[in-house]
């Protein structure tokens, strides 16, 4: 399984974060939302200062490149547990 | 002094939950369920107000102030700010994620497509640090 974490960070903030969780985790900068938005995951004006950022997404693929797995938050305090994602992966 | 336990009851109660929730906001279980301060928030605040009804006295009523405060706050955060609009989204369970190529920490770009056949992939959508 691979794990794509992707934000509008900075490559060296998200480097960083990386190397303090000693994750599996490879952290892609999506600059200016462009694939975020793309993927219809733009939560308009949400961040502190007003600016646009990701709605906290976590979607998992097959091997075939298709969606098996969805979790959209509704609320920015909420994530999926992590034990629901794994067993979706692990039904793959 | 004793005859205040239910306003001390009240206040323990509001302070606990708020300090819970932010110290185990780690605990999937915590920050999933919100609801959980609210309700502690309420149940202080229906303490305190009873209290309050019996005993018109400053401290069941700085009681009752401290835990509705919370209990505003705290469902003003929930409810409104916290919330986020649903937005249509292109991903549909059944169908292919559409590709995408983005650096990652070290500036390597990355293709989805090229875990096509090799793994599974967990995309991980996040605020970031903004």
């Amino acid at each position: 399984m691979q794990i794509l974490a992707i934000s509008p960070d900075s490559n060296e903030r998200s480097q960083a974060l990386a190397e303090r969780l000693r994750a599996r985790y490879r952290f892609l900068t999506d600059r200016d939302l462009t694939v975020t938005r793309r993927y219809g995951l733009v939560h308009a004006r949400g961040g502190n200062k007003g600016q646009d950022v990701p709605r906290p997404t976590t979607v998992v693929i097959d091997r075939q490149g298709i969606v098996r797995w969805l979790s959209l938050a509704d609320n920015i305090q909420v994530r999926p547990d992590p034990g629901d994602v794994a067993r979706a992966v692990r039904g793959l | 002094m004793t005859r205040y336990w239910p306003a001390m009851l009240s206040v323990a109660l509001s302070l606990g939950a708020l300090a819970a929730y932010v110290s185990l906001l780690r605990a999937p279980v915590v920050r999933n369920h919100p609801a959980l301060y609210l309700a502690a928030f309420a149940l202080a605040t229906a303490i305190a107000a009873i209290a309050s009804w019996r005993a018109a006295r400053w401290p069941n009523l700085a009681a009752l102030v401290i835990s509705a405060a919370l209990l505003l706050v705290g469902g003003y955060f929930n409810f409104v700010l916290a919330r986020i609009p649903t937005a249509a989204t292109t991903l549909r369970v059944g169908e292919p994620a559409p590709d995408f190529t983005l650096p990652d920490a070290a500036g390597v770009p990355v293709v989805l497509t090229s875990f096509r056949n090799q793994t599974p992939v967990v995309l991980v959508f996040y605020r970031g640090y903004w």
